[in-house]
């Protein structure tokens, strides 16, 4: 990331009179400014009126579970080294309004409110800390999906970087790229040194704030002792990290006897999510209450160490420390090259200082990789245009009918506002007002209006499903990734569906009933609880009646008068016949189920690329800002929630991932 | 394929099982309104306590107007002399721990009273500061504190409600949180699931915006095993948590105190820091008795 250190960039000397100056002009041109300051014993990152209110002869003290200020012995205004907050506070606060709900009479409209706050001018962004910015760009703006309000603050905000020429003992920016010289993405870029300051230009913004300062151009002799300056840095790291083929190695390394110790001393209590700057992971709540009346909704940090992180259901995935741990480190290390094609750390060294019982994150991946006891390939970062819109606002849609499938079970057939297209695999996220929103997959079309089969298990699924024909409620969507209905034509394929799983396959199964000539050979098993549990019973049977398909029905209790199949679904699946290896496998239930037929079909030799599965999380955005559908480097909301199972099956098999 | 019409644009008659009904995680289903075709009925109780989570309750000002309209307050004796001990009730607030003999009938009597039942305060959460009496002798104590310990009816242990009946939900704190307090009657009544986090003081900390007193004082604070939820008071102000809210979800206390033996605690500071308002919650309680 770090650019080029060409001798031709122009680098001219500025005295502090100088800045002063520069940040007067920012405040002129209406820019907010934000610097770190010395506050409760740290450097804390909040507005200023100018320079004196920069930290002039502090330098801090870290090491891990420590961190001290003290005095520099100098009158430098930027020699501290990263603090406990990190830049993200102000481009992604901690808690942030989603939507408001409006109500017109009978009509419901959700706005995102609008950043109205003055635009910011960061000044003293270390180069770790300028990459983190980088970094936090691809998750909020690089698609498929945009964070409105992060686009809208980070577009306007001016960035005053400040190379580093005095590394921490925390510090390995070095190692990862980002630093000690500021890379690519300031406006205006200087070095402390000599008790003057030396300025780049890195922007047309810059160029137009420097216009009118003092400006010199820097010697040759200046020009170098710069250069040297950052070279020595650049050797005086306190820590440093081997990040080649790390992400494979931690994926390669999930059931590593590391985790286990490294458990023992982590308190889960999630600090060093917080100061990192580059994490993301947010929840969703509702904020009104029956004092205001409103309905509106606000997101917040969250973090992979909370129990509600990895919420499914009314369960949770990830229960231990070493579950959680495991998630943070292979996620910051690990998942995010595929994700977003960086590594999601910038070697600042903050998770190691506030870290209350000091764990090293170098150590803990350092210990993983000198005793490797495998590795595995990482998939590549897939880009993807962005879309338009904001994908956290829901549009009304009406209920047009209910349908009561089975005692727990209700499919909402809903009319979206305007036309809606989607694919079969894909899911909405349905919201209630002032109750809350959860993804639900598509199971179908009727006229214009989309089919919604929803089990009550939460609050959310239980306020959905007891909906009345001309209820309003929101959707978001369609999310996700789909079937590959194209790729299996005139292939034989079998679909397997356990429970509420055939729910997302039915829109699929639809269109390989209609068109024989496309799909000629359909199998469905398909196996429920109960008989009573059975979805879609008269659709079965029309299925069952047309050539081109075979419906086989298990429950796993029969009732009295049930005379069908009793048992698992991979009874039926190898019943009678040979589970044919070159045959399509589309695969949905719960994952204990979906665990056993791949066993079954791995047994009978089909290839994991012949086998399609969906997945299920209970993610709160959709739009892969939540980071709560994480299946380690995917995110069940658009890389998924359809897999080809060779994608992912070097994470499906680990429990807590 | 064309498919018959299976939906139509009226209800179609719906399944009634216990599946479909669906008891909440809170015991109320929220879909269903009041047997009585009233608002829901309010009970607020107190045992073993200081009054200071009623407290808060009365604190709610502009909000307690809103709360009138939304719930019929039934028995609350801290706010008003009139009071319908028998309910029935949609929801009891219970404040106090379980400490004296008559207690262990009454909270029978509201239990099989009330539909939700929720503890509010580390009292009625963790049996309070007043189970420090659960570490030594009830007899002691009596003795040296009271000229005529005869009087004294006490029960050996004081201890949380949850100990003694099946309690719906639980707000921690000493004393609880408005906030929550606010959204969970908000939640209950609107069948939303609360959103009242069990996680780490230090999330709440570092969200505020607040400095570490830990990491760059040296102070020995309970924050990373202690439940969110009080706004991160005392690190707002410079010192370390007490634990007031109790421990979060798998408090890694044996962590947390290796850690306050480093910052130079004695092995009696430790324990008695968590042996405090909430020492008898269990994760506390066997973190306590390993420093004994």
């Amino acid at each position: 990331m770090t650019a080029p250190e060409s001798s031709a960039a122009p680098l001219y000397r500025l005295e502090e009179a100088g800045l002063a100056l520069l940040l007067e002009g920012l405040r002129r041109d209406g820019y907010r400014l934000v610097g770190p300051v010395v506050r409760d014993g740290a450097i804390r990152l909040q507005r200023i009126e100018g320079i004196s209110d920069l930290p002039r002869g502090f330098v801090d003290e870290q090491a891990p579970g420590t961190y001290r200020l003290r005095s520099s012995g100098n009158g430098r205004l930027f020699a501290c080294r990263p603090g406990p907050q990190s830049w993200k506070r102000h481009l992604f606060p901690p808690r942030e309004p989603v939507v408001q709900l409006k109500r017109h009479g009978d009509s419901l409209e959700w706005r995102r409110p609008v950043v109205e706050d003055p635009p910011m001018a960061f000044i003293g962004v270390l180069p770790c800390d300028l990459a983190a910015i980088r970094i936090q760009d691809r998750v909020w703006m690089e698609g498929p999906f945009q964070e409105t309000r992060y686009v809208a603050r980070r577009r306007n905000t001016f960035i005053v970087a400040v190379n580093c020429l005095e590394p921490g003992q925390l510090c390995f920016c070095a190692s990862m790229g980002t630093g000690p010289k500021a890379g690519q993405g300031f406006d205006v870029c200087l070095t402390e040194l000599d008790g003057a300051f030396f300025l780049e230009v890195g922007s047309e913004r810059g160029e137009a704030a420097v216009a009118s300062l003092p400006l010199r151009e820097a010697s040759e002799e200046e020009r170098r002792r710069l250069q040297e300056s950052l070279k020595q840095a650049r050797l005086r790291m306190g820590r440093t990290l081997e990040t080649r083929g790390l992400g494979g190695t931690l994926f390669g390394n999930i059931e590593h006897p590391r985790w286990e110790e490294v458990a023992k001393r982590c308190l889960t209590c999630g600090n060093c999510t917080h100061v990192c700057p580059t994490c993301f992971c947010l929840n969703v709540r509702e904020t009104g209450t029956l004092a205001d009346g409103r309905q509106d909704r606000e997101r917040f940090w969250d973090s992979c160490f909370s129990l509600d992180h990895s919420m499914i259901h009314g369960g949770y995935f990830r229960h231990t420390p070493k579950q959680r741990y495991r998630q943070w480190l292979t996620h910051k290390l690990g998942a995010w090259p595929s994700q977003f094609g960086t590594v999601g750390c910038t070697g600042c060294g903050r998770c190691i200082a506030w870290c209350p019982v000091g764990i090293d994150i170098t150590e803990e991946a350092t210990a993983i990789r000198k005793t490797s006891r495998g590795h595995v390939r990482m998939p590549q970062p897939r880009s993807a245009p962005v879309r338009a819109g904001d994908p956290l606002v829901p549009t009304p849609a009406q209920v047009k009918g209910v349908r009561q499938e089975t005692p727990d079970t209700t499919t909402l057939w809903v009319e979206p506002t305007g036309p809606f297209h989607w694919k079969p695999g894909q899911f909405n996220m349905l919201s209630i007002p002032g109750v809350g929103d959860v993804p639900i997959s598509i199971s179908g079309q009727e006229g214009s209006g989309i089919l919604h089969t929803i089990r009550a298990v939460g609050k959310v699924t239980r306020a959905l499903t007891s909906l009345q024909p001309g209820a309003l409620l929101g959707i978001r969507g369609p999310f996700g990734t789909s079937w590959p209905l194209r790729a299996v034509r005139g292939r034989i394929v079998t679909v397997v569906a356990g429970g509420i799983g055939l729910a997302p396959l039915r829109g699929a199964i639809r269109v390989m009933a209609a068109h024989p000539r496309h799909y000629p050979w359909v199998r469905l098993i398909y196996g429920a609880r109960t008989p009573a549990d059975l979805l879609y019973p008269e659709e079965l049977e029309l299925w069952r009646q047309l050539l081109h398909m075979e419906v086989e029905v298990t429950v796993d209790r029969a009732t009295p008068d049930w005379t069908g199949n009793v048992g698992v679904v991979t009874k039926l699946l190898r019943a009678g016949r040979k589970v044919r290896p070159d045959g399509v496998y589309l695969v949905c239930g719960p994952e204990i189920m979906m665990m056993v037929v791949l066993e079954e079909l791995r047994a009978a030799g089909v290839p994991e690329e012949h086998i399609y599965l969906s997945l299920e999380r209970n993610m709160k955005c959709g739009a892969g800002f939540c980071g709560r559908c994480q299946k380690g480097p995917f995110f069940l909301c658009k890389d998924g929630p359809v897999f080809r199972y060779d994608r992912i099956s070097f994470v499906f098999r680990h429990a807590g991932l | 394929m064309t498919a018959s019409p299976l939906y139509s644009g009226t209800q179609v008659s719906r399944v009634e099982t216990p599946a479909a009904q669906g008891a909440t995680e809170l015991g109320v289903d929220p879909t269903e309104k009041d047997a009585r075709g009233g608002r829901p009925r309010l009970g607020v109780f107190k045992f073993a306590s200081c009054s200071g989570c009623q407290g808060v309750l009365l604190s709610c000002e502009d909000e307690l107007l809103a709360l009138a309209d939304a719930l019929e307050i039934l028995y609350f004796p801290e706010a008003s002399s009139h009071l319908q001990e028998e309910g029935p009730f949609d929801l009891a607030l219970v404040e106090g721990s379980i400490s004296a003999p008559e207690h262990l009938e009454q909270i029978q009597k509201i239990r099989a009273r009330s539909k939700t039942l929720v503890t509010i305060g580390a009292c009625a959460t963790s049996g309070g500061i007043q189970a420090l009496r659960n570490f030594g002798n009830l007899d002691d104590f009596v003795h040296r504190v009271y000229p005529r310990p005869e009087f004294i009816a006490a029960l050996a242990t004081s201890t949380a409600v949850a100990e003694h009946v099946k309690v719906d939900y639980e707000l921690r704190g000493c004393p609880i949180s408005k906030r929550q307090l606010l959204e969970l009657i908000t939640a209950i009544l609107l069948g939303r699931r609360p959103e009242i986090r069990n996680e780490s003081l230090c999330l709440g900390c570092k969200r505020y915006g607040y400095v570490c007193v830990t990491v760059a004082h040296g102070l020995p604070c309970l924050g990373p095993v202690t439940m969110n939820g009080c706004g991160a008071l005392c690190p707002s102000v410079g010192r370390g948590c007490y634990g007031c809210f109790g421990p979060k979800e798998g408090a890694n206390t044996e962590a947390m105190a290796q850690r306050m033996l480093q910052l130079g605690m004695s092995k009696d500071d430790v324990r008695n820091a968590f042996r405090f308002i909430t020492g008898y919650a269990q994760a506390f309680r066997e973190e306590s008795a390993r420093h004994e």
